[in-house]
């Protein structure tokens, strides 16, 4: 079992002409006025989330140039409408010694002092008080407030914001848009990856089936050896057929005859009776027209021709 | 408050992106590969099966073979046939011309493998045969 124990955070109250803090945990940090903009405004609107869309036009030509993030709290039958920039309140707190990885959370000090009952000083120059459900700085000579802001045992209200780090490099509306993009292209190409990986599968299924319904040999080296063989049986027996046809073919002379034809080892022997040493002329003329690769030799009346084939 | 910088998301995005880009890249590659080798394996499977069912099918070699001796014209030749494990060998010491002709005629024209053969002429009209053939 875990035990979780609620830490205790402090808070401090940021203006642009506080004195340098010395923070060692997250504190939670209470903005002054003069870090935002506000406005209470009464809008024919029921929810919060019909409000928000219509925030930048709500501040329309009154903010300076900048880049602005904008938040809204009900407040009654009206609303209360915040603008601030993220990157000079940030700048601001580090210069202050209040770095981002310190900060615990981000109130703005209208929602907490909302109920100050007098107006305090925030240093000697200037008071924070509640006018007309704003709360405001003044110069403090403009009030006989006597007691210090004292923001120790003050408790935080829920309006809580997050200051963005990085929006003046990237807005959330374009790295949304940004990041949809690289999803789509990534699904998108995830998907013909997985295609392409069915693809392989089912041709390597189909491969298998050929080797089992052609009954191949495991392995392809093999079925090339066995093709090999096949195929130069296949060419010497064409070879076979040729020269048997062209011996057997030939028109010879009367009384000169094929004695004998054997085939063995890949060598046609034939024996030629009848003739008389250079009879065998037309026949060696026949063989080389019909480019038979032989050789001969007369003995004993024979003509005893070999082809290789 | 510390948040992630979007440039990170984006480069992180972007890694993986090229990431699964290189995979698909080898998947492709691969499918090229696989395809060829199909192709490969379905002509030489059909090499392979042209030629043994015609000339090495044992079956179909001696079926043929026993139609041809059963003919007519060899029946005076007493050709003699010795069936081993892996070849067929025809014999006969006296047959005549005619009966040669039709035999060569029918084995050289069919798709037969010879391994050997050898054929002596005893008279003008008879001539003794010695022919194997293989499967």
């Amino acid at each position: 079992m875990f035990w979780k124990f609620k830490r205790q955070v402090d808070t401090v109250f940021v203006d642009s002409n506080s004195a340098d803090f010395h923070i060692e945990s997250s504190v939670n940090v209470i903005l002054s006025p003069s870090l935002y903009w506000v406005k209470k405004v009464s809008l024919p609107l029921q929810s919060l989330r019909e409000v928000k869309p219509l925030l930048e036009s709500l501040f329309e030509d009154m903010l300076p140039d900048g880049r602005y993030s904008y938040e809204a709290y009900k407040f009654g039958d009206e609303y209360f409408i915040f603008a601030y920039e993220d990157k000079y309140i940030l700048d601001l707190l580090a210069q202050k010694g209040v770095p981002a990885s310190k900060i615990n959370g981000v109130y703005f000090a209208q929602n907490e002092f909302l109920h100050l009952e007098e107006a305090k000083k925030i240093d000697e120059s200037e008071v924070i008080l509640v006018k007309d459900d704003i709360v405001i700085l003044l110069p403090a000579k403009f009030t006989a407030a006597q007691n210090m802001l004292d923001v120790t045992e003050i408790k935080l209200s829920k309006h809580r914001i997050t200051l963005k780090q990085f929006g003046h490099i990237l807005n959330e509306k374009s790295l949304y848009t940004i990041v949809a993009l690289f999803v789509v292209l990534l699904l998108l190409v995830a998907t013909e990856y997985i295609i392409t990986l069915n693809k392989i599968d089912k041709l390597q299924t189909q491969r298998d089936n050929i080797f089992h319904k052609y009954a191949l040999k495991p392995t392809m080296m093999q079925n090339r050896s066995l093709l090999k063989g096949y195929e130069e049986s296949y060419k010497r027996q064409m070879q076979l057929r040729k020269v048997l046809g062209v011996v057997l073919g030939m028109h010879l002379k009367p009384k000169h005859k094929v004695k004998f034809i054997a085939y063995k080892n890949r060598k046609v022997t034939l024996h030629y009776s009848g003739l008389k040493k250079g009879d065998e002329g037309y026949i060696e003329t026949y063989f080389r027209a019909k480019s038979l690769n032989y050789s001969a030799k007369y003995k004993n009346n024979i003509w005893y021709v070999e082809v290789k084939l | 408050m510390n948040r992630v910088n979007p440039l990170h998301i984006i480069i992180l995005l972007i890694v993986l992106l090229a990431f699964v880009m290189l995979k698909l890249n080898a998947a492709k590659e691969e499918l090229v590969d696989t395809k060829s080798s199909y192709n490969q394996t379905v002509v030489l499977a059909d090499k392979i099966k042209g030629l043994k069912s015609s000339y090495f099918n044992k079956t179909k070699v001696q079926r043929t073979i026993n139609k041809i001796l059963r003919s007519s014209i060899l029946r005076a030749s007493n050709i003699t046939e010795k069936v081993t494990n892996s070849s067929i060998l025809l014999t006969s010491k006296n047959m005549n011309i005619r009966s040669l002709n039709f035999l060569l005629g029918k084995i050289l024209n069919g798709n037969y493998i010879v391994s050997e053969l050898q054929i002596k002429q005893l008279s003008d009209k008879k001539a003794s045969l010695q022919l194997e053939i293989k499967w």
